[in-house]
């Protein structure tokens, strides 16, 4: 199961890591254009990210609400900026939660207000005694050349900082119109100059979050009036199926296509998708299948129980009312003993 | 080229800089705000708040923090506002207090943080009060204990405009929907007028004298939750990520602890009655027959809450196990 997941994930990223790919390399195709006052901030395509990125959805809800926030209360779209908190394990950081940041604006430039991070730090580290500061968030479309000023501003905290940048006005539905970037000094005309390079991510998540988001992702559609415990539950579940399936459908259009010669094989992906069926049936274990018969056995044991009490109390409650009529003529009270 | 052109004004047309009517609620008015509470119509009228909204976000980090604290009891603040009937809660911070029932109060230390919190997030822009407290009661449901209605008394004395709220992590992730309740405490001595039955919960056998002594003195207030156009986006296109997710839980193996302290409870529950059923006299009849209805109640509760984990695993079994196997 967990193996399967993996796999169906790989095989949905090509398309979001070749538009990202794809951003880079189009600043690869105009080298000139990269020099113009936009100055040079991405570094070259064939770099790959040193650390995988996993993410909460109460970081993006965070951010979401910020930005809108401040929309609310200036009447403008503005560029919010925050901390990012979590876990780092080697090479491996799970980004938490994070919080507002307050800059100041000097002349030009903005700058990240050091006393009040400061005191957030102190704030935070008394609640989340287990979160560290891992980097920043920002909004807007493309990195930019203050952007790098910022980063500049932030590894004076943290030396190797994640810059995470949702876009509130993308509107595209299928992917998340975010990312994220670590930094790296390459030589640039000889300067040390620091650049972007874009990192991959995943969604991280914990039960209680998942339905959570869920609620809230679900809570307008949900309120027909009609409610049925049952179907509630069994909804989720096959969205999450019709998903898969949409995503079936896309590799074997795919396949398809590169059967018939309309596109070029791409072996990588080929090979994912024949390990994804090599794969199933997922589990043939027969020791699987003996937890899963006991599994069942137990789930069937306890609604056979649920199911006797549920019978025991209506057969009280029809005693009761028997007892009720006939005792009222009868008036014994000894004669009771009899229906119990 | 036109294309080109077309989709140009069609962005620009859409880059609308006023705000959208669903966001109008993120506007923090403080002047109004203190009319509002300069006017205090709370007093006059022990059940003038009816309604609570609560933000997407202050949604997610309750119920995280909560979460978090494990069989530990949490509290936190949380920031919002008031609108006629109805409070607003926009958003939620974790106190650093934690533990059992006769813990949770804030406390000094808590205070100076709670100050501090407040302060701070006026400097970004979050002008809005505290609103209210929440607090964890992991695996025993959504309702106000002693010390909780004592504790509300005391805020909504002194601190109104004020509410409660309880969040069950347990039963959010056991029931696979998040269990929540808001609440307001009456003033003392004040009788509610009409005894509606609130929703019945399962309240576990320990707890249920606490639950009986108090659960008068306080009434819920109607939840709805409200997200940004943003957020309606985001959540949009999380689900597309996400759907791996609903798909690979289990809602079994998650909660077998909760699902055997349930099934002890429930048995407890059931000799209790079983108790009562023996004596068979009139006094009791009454007594005893709902004892019976309520076990039954929660009996039937847990069982379609295991019969929806195994449904789950069923289906996937067929899906992932049993494909490829004809030929």
């Amino acid at each position: 199961m967990e193996q399967m997941e993996v796999d169906v994930d790989m095989s949905a990223k090509p398309s979001t890591s070749s538009s990202s790919g794809g951003a880079s390399k189009s600043q690869d195709l105009t080298p000139d254009q990269q020099a113009q006052p936009q100055g040079n901030i991405m570094a070259a395509a064939g770099i790959s990210g040193s650390v995988t990125i996993s993410l909460h959805p109460l970081v993006i809800m965070n951010i979401s609400e910020h930005w809108t926030r401040f929309r609310a209360q200036h009447g403008e779209p503005r560029q919010v900026y925050g901390a990012l908190i979590g876990k780092q394990k080697g090479r491996n950081i799970e980004i938490m939660n994070s919080f507002e940041l307050k800059t100041d604006v000097i002349g030009d430039e903005t700058v990240i207000n050091k006393d009040y991070y400061n005191k957030k730090e102190q704030q935070y580290k008394q609640v989340f005694s287990d979160l560290d500061f891992i980097g920043w968030y920002t909004t807007g479309e493309n990195p930019t050349a203050d952007d790098i000023k910022i980063q500049k501003q932030i590894a004076a905290i943290n030396e190797c900082p994640i810059m995470l940048q949702l876009n509130p006005l993308s509107r595209s539905v299928d992917h998340l119109p975010l990312k994220l970037f670590e930094s790296l000094i390459d030589l640039v005309d000889g300067e040390a100059t620091m650049l972007f390079v874009p990192l991959t991510y995943t969604l991280a998540t914990e039960e209680a979050e998942r339905i959570g988001v869920d609620h809230v992702a679900r809570m307008t559609s949900n309120e027909s009036g009609e409610k049925s415990v049952v179907a509630e539950h069994l909804v989720a579940q096959d969205s999450a199926i019709k998903m898969l399936n949409t995503r079936i459908k896309i590799v074997l259009q795919y396949i398809r296509d590169v059967e018939a010669g309309k596109l070029r094989a791409n072996q990588e992906i080929l090979r994912e998708a024949y390990a994804l069926c090599h794969r199933l049936p997922v589990m043939q274990v027969p020791a699987f299948q003996e937890e899963f018969y006991t599994q069942c056995n137990d789930v069937g044991l306890i609604s056979y129980l649920g199911t006797l009490t549920k019978g025991c109390n209506d057969m009280h409650h029809f005693v009761n009312k028997f007892n009720m009529l006939y005792d009222r003529q009868g008036s014994s009270r000894r004669m009771r003993g009899l229906y119990y | 080229m036109d294309t080109d052109a077309a989709q140009k004004t069609w962005e620009l047309e859409n880059n609308i800089q006023t705000l959208p009517s669903c966001d109008e609620i993120f506007r923090y008015d403080a002047e109004q705000q203190r009319q509002i509470i300069d006017a205090k119509p709370w007093e006059k009228d022990p059940h003038f708040f009816k309604d609570i909204k609560i933000s997407a976000l202050a949604l997610l980090k309750m119920v995280m923090h909560a979460r978090s604290g494990g069989t530990l009891e949490v509290m936190g603040l949380m920031l919002g506002k008031v609108e006629d009937n109805t409070m607003i809660v926009m958003d939620a911070f974790a106190l650093p207090v934690e533990g059992t029932e006769t813990r949770v109060n804030a406390q000094a230390q808590a205070y100076e943080y709670m100050t501090a919190y407040m302060e701070a997030a006026k400097e970004v822009g979050r002008m809005e009060h505290a609103v209210g407290w929440y607090h964890s009661h992991p695996g025993y449901g959504c309702w106000l204990s002693g010390i909780d209605v004592s504790t509300q008394m005391l805020n909504q004395t002194y601190q109104e405009p004020f509410v409660a709220i309880v969040v069950d992590p347990v039963r959010t992730v056991s029931a696979g929907k998040v269990c929540l309740g808001a609440f307001r405490t009456y003033p003392k001595g004040y009788k509610p007028p009409n005894e509606e039955p609130s929703e019945y919960q399962t309240i576990p056998l320990n707890k249920i004298e606490d639950f009986g002594v108090h659960c008068k003195q306080y009434y819920p207030l109607e939840i709805s939750y409200f997200k940004s156009a943003l957020d309606r986006k985001l959540l949009d296109s999380l689900w597309n990520k996400y759907w791996v997710n609903t798909l690979g839980s289990s809602g079994l193996l998650t909660n077998t602890e909760y699902t055997t302290g349930q099934i002890m409870d429930l048995s407890e529950k059931l000799e209790q009655s079983e108790n009562f059923l023996g004596r068979g006299t009139d006094v009791n009849e009454k007594r005893s027959e709902d004892k019976l209805s309520k076990a039954t109640r929660d009996c039937s509760r847990s069982t379609i809450e295991l019969i929806h984990g195994l449904m789950a695993q069923i289906v996937k079994d067929k899906l992932f196990n049993k494909v490829g196997l004809g030929k």
